[in-house]
């Protein structure tokens, strides 16, 4: 059901990305997402950073708007929806730019986890301090003002017990024969119309990715043809991730 | 007229629900009982259709969408069609155009992959300021003809003509099947409704209205079926609110030969959806026993003491 609630707070992550905290918390499995409905604006897929936030990168006029917010405002959220992750045991959790914002939760969800954070600078890298009291955080950032200067899967492998990845398709696509087969988790995005499995628009390579999704389990990522490579678009057509 | 392909079991996707062909081998592969896939309707050229939001489900039982016919270009699902490799199940093409001569292009590119043409013959909803046929058409018997029978001339498979519920269908029916129409779809989504926020007292849909389906529609295209079977005795392809096998049986009974699935698959991941269509068909099976589906078919239609005497 979609509810509407109200702005408390709008946290600055990054020169790019704000936390939008609102009144009410909401019970979900790590993992699931949130369709955000802003009124007269639009409605897009988003995973809870907090039980009562999201944390939005400012990529367009929807996440400008909603990355705008201010306490008092109006803000719909359909959900939870999809698959989260299985309970994970001592996780090195692998994320990319905005996608580390999903990890949160996980993170304080999971047993002994372990960091593997990787953006274009160091203020991409969100909730640094938080992770550290958590667990180890190796980082890479591509100008090298924090950790390693390079791309996150020059870091990998790193030992763990289980591993999760939620960031860009392309860095998540080189990861995959880095990590083994099982024990690992992905996190799919997909251009998504109406997130309960009816309209088909998300597929990735035929599951549907609001249903079957959004994490999957690396051994069915690995038969994905489509997975590093091509989504349909708004109007269906393919275009390259 | 030309018979309807061997669908078997005879369940379908309902046109706009799945509705791409990676989606449908994926349920295949997962052992959904559908005998044959519909694609979403292929228009003559890419549309994005309308912002979101496009879905609401309040009230409980209807779900409204105002997707407004998103297609990519008739050439991409050329090349589409092409990769598809359903194993056994056949393909139903859904076609539409914002006039009739659209229609047959479309018709013309997509037969050559498909078992049968679905014809959509009217849609609630557009994209704003969009000029189009797709509204008026299903109410409009003469202009239901001229597509019908454009697309009659583009293809040598089944055509069947997909009513609106808005409309006088039943004239709409007669002259789709006199311009050469095998089969009617009983039928598309009605209305378009509306849904309300009161907290932002805004429409909640982009689009302001959506088309109404699921368990609120089927008392309706029930009896649509029903009228259309009395009335023509044409294969009857229905929908609307189809959950449960005694959902099916009910359409059978009222006429139908194919039943087609929709909002029941909605927050079902694929071996869910899979496992209902194969409750669904057991369901069916167990209810006709020893008797030939083809003996149910109608059976509503039976005077009082004219048999029927199933419990």
């Amino acid at each position: 059901m979609r509810s509407v609630y109200k702005v408390v707070e709008n946290r600055r992550e990054s020169e790019w990305t704000q936390t939008i905290f609102f009144d009410k918390e909401i019970e979900s499995t790590p993992g699931q997402f949130m369709m955000v409905w802003l009124p007269r604006l639009g409605e897009k897929p988003f995973t809870l950073s907090y039980p009562n936030a999201v944390t939005v990168k400012k990529a367009g006029a929807f996440t400008e708007k909603l990355a705008a917010l201010e306490p008092g405002d109006e803000i719909g959220l359909r959900g939870p929806l999809g698959q989260g992750y299985p309970a994970l045991k001592r996780p090195a959790l692998i994320g990319g730019g905005v996608g580390i914002a999903e990890l949160r939760l996980l993170a304080l969800a999971s047993e002994a986890p372990c960091f593997v954070l990787g953006g274009r600078t160091a203020d991409e890298i969100l909730y640094y301090e938080e992770f550290r009291e958590l667990g180890p955080v190796h980082v890479a950032t591509e100008d090298g003002s924090l950790g390693h200067k390079g791309l996150v899967t020059e870091l990998l492998p790193v030992e763990a017990e289980s591993y999760a990845v939620c960031g860009p398709e392309r860095m998540m696509a080189a990861c995959l024969p880095k990590l083994p087969a099982e024990r690992t988790y992905f996190a799919i995005e997909r251009y998504m119309k109406c997130a309960v499995g009816l309209c088909g628009q998300c597929t990735c390579s035929g599951w549907r990715v609001c249903t079957d999704g959004p994490i999957f389990p690396a051994s069915s990522v690995a038969q994905m043809a489509d997975f590093g490579k091509r989504r349909r678009s708004k109007s269906g057509r393919w275009e390259k991730v | 007229m030309i018979p309807l392909p061997d669908i078997h079991p005879p369940l379908i996707n309902a046109s706009g629900i799945l509705s791409y062909p990676e989606v449908f081998t994926a349920f295949e592969s997962a052992g959904a009982c559908l005998g044959g896939y519909v694609t979403k309707s292929v228009g003559p050229r890419e549309k994005p259709g309308n912002d979101n939001p496009v879905v609401v489900y309040p009230p409980e039982g209807a779900v409204l969408n105002s997707l407004a016919l998103p297609t990519q270009s008739a050439e991409d699902w050329e090349r589409d069609l092409e990769e598809i490799k359903l194993k056994n199940a056949k393909l139903i093409v859904s076609v539409y155009g914002g006039d009739s001569k659209e229609f047959a292009q479309v018709t013309r590119r997509m037969s050559r992959f498909s078992d049968a043409i679905e014809v959509n013959l009217g849609c609630p909803n557009k994209e704003p300021g969009e000029q189009t046929i797709m509204e008026s058409i299903g109410q409009d018997p003469a202009l239901s003809a001229e597509v019908i029978e454009r697309v009659r001339g583009e293809t040598d498979k089944p055509v069947i003509a997909k009513l609106s519920p808005n409309s006088d269908y039943l004239a709409v029916a007669d002259s789709c099947l006199s311009a050469g129409a095998d089969a009617l779809g009983c039928g598309n989504t009605l209305g378009p409704g509306l849904a309300v926020d009161i907290q932002s007292r805004a429409a909640i849909l982009a689009g302001t209205t959506g088309g109404i389906s699921g368990p609120a529609l089927k008392p309706i295209n029930l009896r649509m079926t029903y009228e259309s079977y009395a009335r023509f005795r044409c294969p009857i392809v229905a929908y609307g609110g189809i959950e449960t096998w005694e959902d099916a049986v009910e359409y059978i009974l009222a006429g139908a030969c194919v039943l087609g699935i929709g909002t029941a698959f909605m927050r079902k991941n694929t071996h869910e959806a899979a496992a209902l269509t194969r409750d669904i068909w057991e369901g069916i099976q167990e209810y006709l026993g020893d008797e030939p589906m083809s003996a149910l078919i109608g059976g509503a239609h039976r005077p009082a003491n004219g048999g029927g005497s199933h419990a």
